[in-house]
């Protein structure tokens, strides 16, 4: 980083940093591929849409770590719920 | 009540020989007896740093395969009578010993001293899993680093694995300037991330090379502020409850420029 843009601007490497390994000690954990991921992302959102209408643009789907834990953390905002509850 | 802990990182330069020499250098000025055991069989360095290169006769191997008994190998340190050194071979590899030949040379040293610390090779294979083999828990040493962060975790996950109590973290090379500026992990932010109590911070200070390069552990030296970060982690191991913190002062740049302007220095402790 130059001296100008470390000037300009207060935020240091130290969060890169920290994003970096909160996502690779996740998946250091878990042990799946970026592409068994997407599979995962791909089957979940085509169950969650034969019920609901979904934004399949604005889907959040990750998983997170606090502590030892994982959990797979997704946000799926709903537009219309399509069916009726039984 | 003697106790067998294993200084392990998984990476390897994160300092886990300097803090070996140096914890039992520490609890030996405690009044403690104190054998360091290193188990980097075939890249032995812990003589070295503890300056008892040139007294070596006898290794960790010629104990295991009875070729010497262990008070022959045992070397006694120059400066302070109750630590002992036993060396790895150097011209054998980590195959030479297996894991229940490890314990049961740790259990025959645990008759003889309150404290044996093993300094573990870099890695995840055997080297590690006789390391393990006789603790009693282990302390794993970082630095503020992703990489060495990263393997941390594995190797927490490891220690975990092998069902020795929650390991303790030792956060080395700390630079508080450049946590000032945000260009280095903070205590909080490794502490979130490792989920591992706390036992110390040793801050990055050229003492630790000079003290290398003369091999005289800078444990020893009364004045430095690393070497009372060691004494401090070896009061917390041995169960001296509240060891304060040492304030760490910032010596970079910006703090001197804020100095200079009159603000206080930002602080941290070791």
């Amino acid at each position: 980083m130059s001296f100008f843009s470390r000037m300009f601007s207060n935020k240091g490497s130290k969060d890169d940093a920290k994003a970096r390994l909160k996502l690779l000690l996740v998946h250091d954990q878990v042990d799946l591929t970026p592409a068994q991921m997407e599979a995962m992302k791909a089957e979940v959102i085509e169950v969650i849409g034969r019920y609901v209408e979904i934004d399949r643009d604005s889907i959040d789907f990750k998983l997170e770590r606090s502590g030892g834990d994982v959990a797979l953390v997704s946000n799926v905002p709903v537009r219309r719920v399509t069916a009726r509850a039984v | 009540m003697s106790e067998c802990i294993v200084i392990t990182s998984g990476k390897g330069g994160v300092g886990k020989t300097t803090t070996s020499a140096n914890l039992g250098v520490a609890l030996a000025l405690q009044g403690h007896r104190v054998a360091v055991v290193d188990a980097d069989i075939g890249l032995r360095n812990l003589d070295v740093i503890l300056g008892l290169e040139n007294r070596i006769v006898y290794d960790l191997v010629h104990v295991i395969e009875g070729e010497c008994r262990l008070k022959q190998a045992l070397i006694r340190d120059k400066k302070v009578d109750t630590l002992y050194l036993l060396p790895a071979a150097q011209t054998r590899d980590k195959s030479a010993v297996s894991p229940e030949q490890m314990k049961d040379l740790i259990n025959q040293m645990k008759e003889e001293f309150d404290y044996v610390l093993v300094d573990c090779p870099a890695g995840i294979e055997q080297g590690f899993r006789n390391s393990i083999a006789g603790a009693d828990r282990a302390l794993i040493v970082t630095t503020p680093e992703v990489s060495a962060i990263r393997d941390a975790d594995r190797i927490i996950g490891l220690v975990e694995a092998a069902e020795l109590p929650e390991p303790k973290l030792i956060i080395n090379r700390f630079r508080q300037h450049m946590v000032d500026r945000g260009d280095m992990l903070d205590k909080d932010d490794i502490l979130e991330i490792l989920a591992i109590p706390l036992v110390g911070i040793i801050p990055d200070h050229e003492d630790v090379i000079i003290s290398a390069n003369r091999g005289k552990p800078v444990a020893f030296d009364e004045d430095s502020v690393v070497g009372e970060a060691y004494r401090r982690i070896a009061r917390r191991i041995n169960g001296e409850p509240d060891v304060p913190f040492i304030a760490l002062e910032s010596s970079g740049f910006w703090s001197n420029m804020k100095r200079w302007f009159g603000v206080s220095a930002a602080k941290g402790a070791v």
